[in-house]
């Protein structure tokens, strides 16, 4: 019954979403059902833009989950840009230098940059434990400063002389993750780490006590919970799969180099899905696949309308607001329903 | 040495500028117990409707008028969510951000037809003013003269927002809806609404703030123009507990340590570390404002 309710109530929000938008694509003067048949034909319409649109949405898919998990447990965990863009640089870097045998390098790469998005919350960790500082703006400014400092490697030191923008050299081919009926690998491990991301949530003790400390920090304290290393744990596994998900996108992406901006808006993507999947990991693969087909569909919806590509930010805000709105609005109108019946009966 | 260091220091009550105007907005939210985290996208749009004003109609004024105006939309929706739909303070204000930053990329190539950044020859800044008779004085002047007139605005502001919030009856309510509000609500005042105004000065002085961005600091809009400021208010409010006169002090402090990274670009640094400076700043300040609340 709950279940059935909360699918009705996204349906609900995300049409409304889209007639919002509807009304700013009327006022762009272009028509809403041409933008959206297109951002349908390319964003699903046949197996090549299907299997393009999961091939967009693995990044998102584990920025996300990294959100959502740091989320249900209580901690706020806005590093995933940064912890991206390291995890995608050290694996575009040891990708160039470092020779192994094909497949072994390939699952060390992706590792290699998992352990180093990991690192890079841990200093989060690492400044919240030691120093008490917020996780909160600790790890928002740290997105900063990975911004800057992978740019600088990528536009000194490890440099290609031949590239246009500032661009480390393309991997060797031996590292390039195979692709399964036009799906690349990538999707594959995305998805996976979603499976394990829920057998650790909810089979295992850490899990239990993330999940409890995201109820109630007190409660999780007095129940024996070391909530210090709890979230210290957090933040790094978190890191891991935001790092993973860069290092991801070096083997399985169609650069496989690190470029400037090749991080995008990953990171604040992930936490826009982990708001809609209500931080829920299995919810959170449905909402990056969502957000994949939007993305992927904004490329044909440039191509047959006059509306740009960037429109879909946009759309993507509007949904977000719209379904966070929608949910809050039907639960204190249902809250305010019950408290006049419950009147009613006593006035009786 | 001194013509280096007041030239550091009337750039670094520049750059102070937009920080301390977004900062004095997020105070409000602050002492009104809203977490209110959308000065970044605030300041984006305001920035963004600055140029747009500016350029269509030809003068700054309307630039600054279409600036505050998207600010009040902006504040408007917040409190459509977060005051009357009830969606959690932080969730609205992270969906805000990501509208403004959404809205002014896709604004700025549907009307403008650029990516990236809208220059233009066509877009008048803010005019900047000179300071009669505290111009003469010798140190002090050059500090303090020709800027546009917004850092001077912030700097008023400062001691009006002093005497708004613990002054007068309107600060009084204000900072009793955040601490009290049962109390508030007690005597007939509605927190809600409190809460509301709160909303609307965030919106209105963030946006201001993306006026000198884009009209004052430099004269164009690029996309995500703000990088950042807005958190780096954010972190100020926290850490001066919402007063107005640290706060502006503490723009100050990292106006400074932007323009000293860009005296170090002169000595060969490279540009991606010296941008990195206020961050690390934020960083620090952080760091000391936990060991201070861990002594006392």
């Amino acid at each position: 019954m709950n279940t059935v309710r909360s699918v009705l109530q996204t349906a609900v929000a995300i049409s409304l979403a889209f007639l919002v938008a509807a009304l700013f694509i009327l006022l762009q003067r272009s028509s809403p059902f041409e933008v959206y048949m297109a951002l349908y034909e390319y964003g699903l319409g046949s197996w090549f833009s299907f299997t393009n649109t999961l091939n967009a949405s693995f990044p998102l898919i584990l920025t996300g989950l990294s959100a959502s998990i740091a989320f249900s447990s209580g901690v706020v965990n806005l590093g995933q840009h940064g912890q991206f863009l390291w995890g995608a640089l050290v694996a575009a870097v040891a990708g160039v230098y470092l020779k192994m045998p094909g497949w072994f390098g390939t699952a060390f790469l992706a590792v290699l940059g998992g352990l180093v998005g990991a690192g890079w919350a841990a200093l989060a960790a690492f400044f919240k434990r030691k120093y008490r500082m917020d996780e909160f703006i600790s790890t928002l400014m740290l997105n900063f400063l990975a911004e800057y400092m992978t740019l600088y490697l990528a536009t000194y030191p490890f440099l290609d002389p031949k590239a246009y923008v500032p661009s480390t050299r393309m991997i060797r081919r031996e590292y390039f993750l195979a692709s399964f009926f036009d799906v690349n690998l990538a999707f594959f491990v995305a998805v996976f780490m979603v499976f394990l991301s829920w057998w650790f949530l909810w089979k295992t003790w850490r899990g239990y006590e993330a999940r409890m400390m995201g109820y109630n920090k007190l409660f999780a304290t007095v129940g024996g919970c070391d909530v210090e290393t709890d979230t210290s744990l957090i933040l790094i596994l978190t890191g891991f799969l935001s790092g993973l998900g860069g290092a991801l996108l070096i083997l399985g992406g169609t650069q496989h180099r690190f470029m400037k901006g090749i991080g995008a808006n990953f990171g604040w993507d992930g936490v826009m899905i982990a708001i809609m999947a209500q931080n829920s990991v299995v919810q959170t693969l449905f909402y990056a696949l969502f957000i994949g087909f939007l993305k992927n569909g904004a490329v044909g919806m440039e191509f047959e309308t006059s509306v740009p590509s960037e429109f879909v930010m946009f759309l993507q805000a509007i949904i977000v607001l719209t379904l966070v709105g929608a949910r809050s609005g039907f639960a204190s109108l249902s809250d305010w329903l019950r408290a006049r019946s419950e009147l009613r009966r006593l006035m009786k | 040495m001194v013509p280096v260091l007041t030239q550091l220091l009337h750039a670094a009550l520049s750059s102070a500028t937009p920080i301390a105007l977004a900062a004095f907005g997020g105070m409000f939210s602050f002492h009104a117990n809203v977490f209110n985290i959308a000065m970044e996208g605030m300041m984006l749009m305001g920035a963004y409707y600055a140029v747009y004003g500016a350029y269509r109609f030809g003068h700054w004024a309307y630039g600054v008028l279409f600036a505050l105006l998207s600010g009040l939309v902006l504040a408007m929706i917040f409190s459509l969510f977060a005051i009357v739909l009830k969606v959690d303070e932080f969730i609205t204000g992270i969906g805000i951000n990501m509208l403004a930053l959404g809205w002014t990329t896709y604004s700025l190539r549907a009307t403008f037809k650029v990516k990236g950044a809208f220059i233009s020859q066509a877009i008048p800044p803010v005019p900047k003013l000179r300071l009669f008779l505290i111009e003469k004085i010798p140190f002090l002047g050059e500090v303090l003269s020709l800027h546009p007139f917004p850092v001077f605005v912030a700097m008023i502001l400062t001691f009006v927002f002093h005497l708004i919030l613990y002054r007068t009856a309107f600060g009084l309510r204000l900072r009793a809806a955040g601490e009290e509000p049962v109390a508030v609500a007690s005597v007939g005042l509605s927190v809600r609404l409190l809460k509301f105004w709160s909303a609307v000065l965030c919106g209105i002085l963030s946006s201001f703030a993306g006026v000198y961005l884009s009209l004052g600091y430099v004269t164009l809009f690029s996309e995500n123009m703000s990088n950042g400021r807005g958190w780096i208010s954010l972190a100020i409010i926290i850490l001066v507990r919402g007063k107005p006169v640290p706060i502006m002090l503490m723009s100050i402090v990292f106006g400074i340590l932007e323009n000293l990274g860009l005296l170090l670009q002169r000595y060969a640094v490279p540009p991606q570390f010296t941008a990195m400076l206020p961050y690390i700043a934020t960083l620090f300040v952080l760091y000391s404002y936990a060991r201070r609340s861990s002594s006392t």
